[in-house]
């Protein structure tokens, strides 16, 4: 098969290496995700992208609906770090374990977030308005 | 740029415009380390909701919605988010601050 060529571009000129991706299985996926992070810690964004798909061509899915063949979906899940492409995709059996894994990965690295100080507001909440927290307190229970 | 100030609202939208349009609907996630910022959005090409937040709290509000998203994209939008969350579905009336089922 010939290599997948990106498809914003006209030209059969070689390709540099980053920008042809075939799918990962979803473990080194998860290792090249960890690593994607690692490596924008100090700079950098790391996207992640989640879609439906059946991974089939539109001929592909046409011909399937006519012969009344049912199209099994996956969830394709694409990351980047503005430079490497990596992608992976996950079936309906596989999703939870993935889900999980991939949920670790992102609590480890997504620490530069800020982290509210529920004291202080609560202070400040007491003392400005007295009356919102204990409505928020019978609200609760 | 849509920017949903409602977490909440961001999730119900997200998931309807999925549903409504699975074949062309995608979700994505930005995360800027050296900025300390989160930016989501959820496109059918369309319309575009988008949600940006720096709170480590949202990131994990996230967590159930990245749940959400791999339930209903690996199994089909037909999906009971219900057990996903364990949260009431948007036809019965979500109260805001309650925990228990209403029967």
């Amino acid at each position: 098969m010939p290599p997948v060529q990106p498809r914003n571009r006209t030209s059969f000129a070689p390709t540099p290496s980053s920008s042809v991706k075939t799918p990962l299985n979803s473990d080194s996926f998860l290792n090249e995700l960890t690593a994607m992070f690692e490596r924008s810690a100090e700079k950098g964004s790391v996207w992640v992208t989640l879609k439906r798909s059946s991974m089939k061509s539109k001929v592909h899915k046409n011909k399937m609906n006519t012969a009344g063949e049912a199209i099994d979906y996956r969830c394709l899940i694409r990351a980047t770090d503005g430079k490497k492409k990596i992608s992976t995709t996950v079936g309906p059996k596989e999703h939870q374990r993935f889900q999980a894994s991939y949920a670790t990965i992102l609590k480890a690295h997504m620490t530069s977030l800020k982290k509210r100080e529920r004291k202080d507001k609560r202070k400040a909440a007491d003392s400005e308005k007295k009356g919102e927290a204990s409505k928020k307190m019978a609200a609760s229970k | 740029m849509v920017y949903l100030t409602s977490w909440d609202e961001f999730v119900e939208r997200s998931v309807q415009l999925f549903r409504a349009d699975p074949e062309s609907t995608r979700y994505v996630m930005k995360y800027r380390h050296c900025d300390g910022k989160l930016v989501l959005k959820v496109t059918d090409n369309k319309e575009c909701l988008k949600f940006k937040t720096d709170q480590a709290q949202e990131a994990k509000k996230m967590e159930k919605l990245n749940n959400i998203f791999f339930a209903l994209m690996a199994r089909g939008p037909e999906v009971d988010i219900a057990e996903v969350t364990g949260k009431e579905q948007t036809e019965a009336q979500p109260s805001k601050k309650g925990r228990g089922r209403k029967q």
